[in-house]
């Protein structure tokens, strides 16, 4: 037996270090993860640090040399109308899509959760809307709201409601709320079948026992769903915000943000700036803009949405 | 009876209305892709066609560029699949099934990349692709659609790999099977349903995408189906039944796929989500 010195204290670290740190487990669990994790640097990492250097550039079309021009296209960005009416139409997108999708979710969640012939192949079908290619969705809505034979006009001008077709994308009104209905079509199948799975999770007992103790469907709803939903909910209203921030497709191919940029959102207006007017760098500077802005969202949408808030269990 | 059919018939109705609301669209454009083209622009739409011909998707299969279109976006699926499947279940196994330092943390981060919006990427990838030479080549595509597929993919693995008992690894490795031994003969097998779950979100993930498509892609002869059909959405005169027949082509390989995997693809959508 030996003293303990602090040449063999810090030898028996060495040793516990080395048989966490090296031990076959971890080395293996990191040369599994690591392909995958390098991948998502090289494509995710390095381009988003490359933004910011060109965002410090002055850089038009792409592969032309461009000067250091420092905080400029910061400046104009920040100062730009088009940036901030963007900002407020993301801002107007994102709040339309939560509350339409989650209203919708919640119906058909409720409706798939019953029992009924065929239910089981309902509840794998219905995200349909959510598999097809985006390209097929816009096409399905531009025939079925075209002002030359499509079913919607006709339907309305039957039912007495209109007199002459109405082209949907051409008042800036219209347009914004068909984008917004036609995205929720595509993703609210997607949230139910989510939603619908943290449903079937809530013990039945619960809902027994409160009946016992004569609860109604409203007390009930209150007291045991939504907590039992939250923090699905939680997850859903966090990835489900930057998700649908990040749509572009359904509306650059529906409308092209427009008319007149009445649906230019911040995806749709760094696409446009980037390869249709040719500013590069100004649109570098507006993605990472763009970037801390969601940051921030994200930052306090934890902070103060997170299901264990300090408010809800002290 | 009177009373059951009273009590089943706000269900029957609401179930009648969620299945209108989501399939009516697809019967429409189904339908309408295989009219003649006056009866396609009628003032009065008709419910069930009054003609029936095949000469749109004579013109879409024979006399388009959409045979182009559907070759390029089949390569950029398949290899988008390989690489996302092989990429995932690595990192799955590593994440789910062995127990390590910073374990967690790579497996945060992986899910942060899945929520990360690739808007903000769109003009550096593109300058990346041009310095590397890429722009207008299919393996741009693929690149991309891997980092857009894989971080969901591993999320969606681990409802497959956590059922897996441990024991079945350890009485293997009693046995004297070697690490890849058990990856290949045991894990993978009884993990096949989550995979075939990804290689199909893989898959679709790559067929559907276009923001970076309709950019790292120039030339008509690379383009894939999004930016082609997109292409022809922007015609001067729409051509409605080429469109239609086009859609119903390019929704056609999707329905079938997930015909075969739908229940383990909303499986591991879900099972993801709520654990």
């Amino acid at each position: 037996m030996r003293n303990t010195t602090p040449s063999t204290a810090r030898a028996r670290a060495w040793a516990s270090f080395r048989s966490e740190w090296l031990s076959t487990n971890t080395l293996m669990g990191y040369a599994f993860v690591l392909p995958l994790v390098l991948w998502l640097a090289a494509t995710i990492l390095y381009p988003l640090l490359k933004s910011i250097q060109l965002s410090v550039l002055n850089i038009k079309f792409i592969g032309t040399p461009g000067e250091y021009v420092g905080l400029d296209n910061y400046q104009r960005a920040l100062t730009s109308p088009y940036f901030r009416a963007a900002l407020q139409n993301s801002a107007i997108w994102v709040v339309g899509n939560a509350v339409v999708q989650t209203v919708l979710a919640f119906a058909a969640a409720l409706i798939l959760k019953q029992q009924f012939v065929g239910n089981r192949i309902a509840r794998i079908w219905i995200i349909l809307s959510w598999v097809v290619p985006t390209v097929v969705v816009v096409i399905i809505w531009r025939w079925l709201l075209s002002a030359s034979g499509g079913i919607v006009n006709y339907s309305l001008q039957s039912l007495g409601i209109i007199d002459q077709p109405v082209g949907f994308f051409s008042t800036g009104n219209t347009a914004f709320i068909s984008v917004i209905l036609i995205n929720s079509w595509r993703w609210f199948p997607f949230n139910a079948v989510i939603l619908l799975a943290a449903l079937q999770r809530i013990p039945a007992e619960l809902y027994e026992a409160a009946s016992v103790d004569g609860a109604n469907v409203l007390q009930k709803f209150r007291f045991i769903t939504l907590p039992s939903l939250q923090p699905v909910l939680f997850v859903m209203g966090l990835i489900g915000t930057l998700l649908s921030f990040n749509v572009f497709d359904v509306i650059w191919l529906l409308t092209g943000g427009g008319p007149s940029r009445a649906t230019t959102t911040l995806p749709v207006l760094i696409y446009d700036t980037a390869f249709k007017k040719y500013r590069l760098s100004q649109a570098a500077a507006m993605s990472v803009l763009t970037g801390i802005i969601l940051l921030i969202f994200a930052a306090l949408f934890i902070r103060f949405m997170s299901p264990a808030s300090d408010s809800d269990e002290r | 009876m009177l009373y059951r059919v009273r009590r089943n018939l706000p269900l029957a109705l609401s179930v009648l209305a969620l299945m209108v609301v989501i399939l009516a669209p697809f019967y429409w454009i189904f339908t309408s892709s295989v009219k003649e083209p006056q009866e396609i622009i009628a003032r009065r739409p008709t419910l069930f066609p009054q003609s029936f011909t095949f000469e749109h998707y004579d013109k879409l299969l024979y006399h388009s560029p959409f045979p182009t279109y559907l070759r390029n976006s089949l390569i950029v699926a398949i290899g988008t699949m390989i690489i996302t499947v092989v990429l995932a279940t690595l990192a799955a196994y590593g994440l789910y099934r062995l127990r390590f330092p910073g374990r967690q943390m790579l497996f945060r981060i992986i899910l942060i990349t899945y929520a990360f919006p690739g808007v903000l990427l769109l003009v550096p990838m593109y300058d990346m692709m041009s310095r590397l030479g890429l722009v207008d080549r299919l393996t741009a595509l693929v690149i991309v659609d891997v980092t857009l597929a894989a971080p969901f993919a591993v999320w969606m693995l681990q409802a497959f790999f956590r059922t897996i008992p441990q024991e079945l690894e350890e009485a293997a490795a009693l046995d004297g099977a070697t690490r890849l031994g058990i990856i290949v003969r045991i894990l993978l097998p009884l993990a096949a349903p989550g995979v075939a779950a990804i290689a199909i979100f893989a898959f679709i993930t790559s067929w559907t995408e276009y923001l970076f498509s309709s950019i790292l892609i120039v030339s008509e002869a690379n383009r894939t189906v999004p930016v082609g059909l997109a292409g022809i959405i922007g015609q001067y005169q729409v051509d409605w039944g080429l469109l239609l027949a086009g859609a119903t082509a390019t929704a056609l390989p999707v329905l079938v796929l997930f015909g075969l995997v739908g229940r383990n693809f909303v499986e591991g959508l879900t099972a993801g989500a709520v654990r």
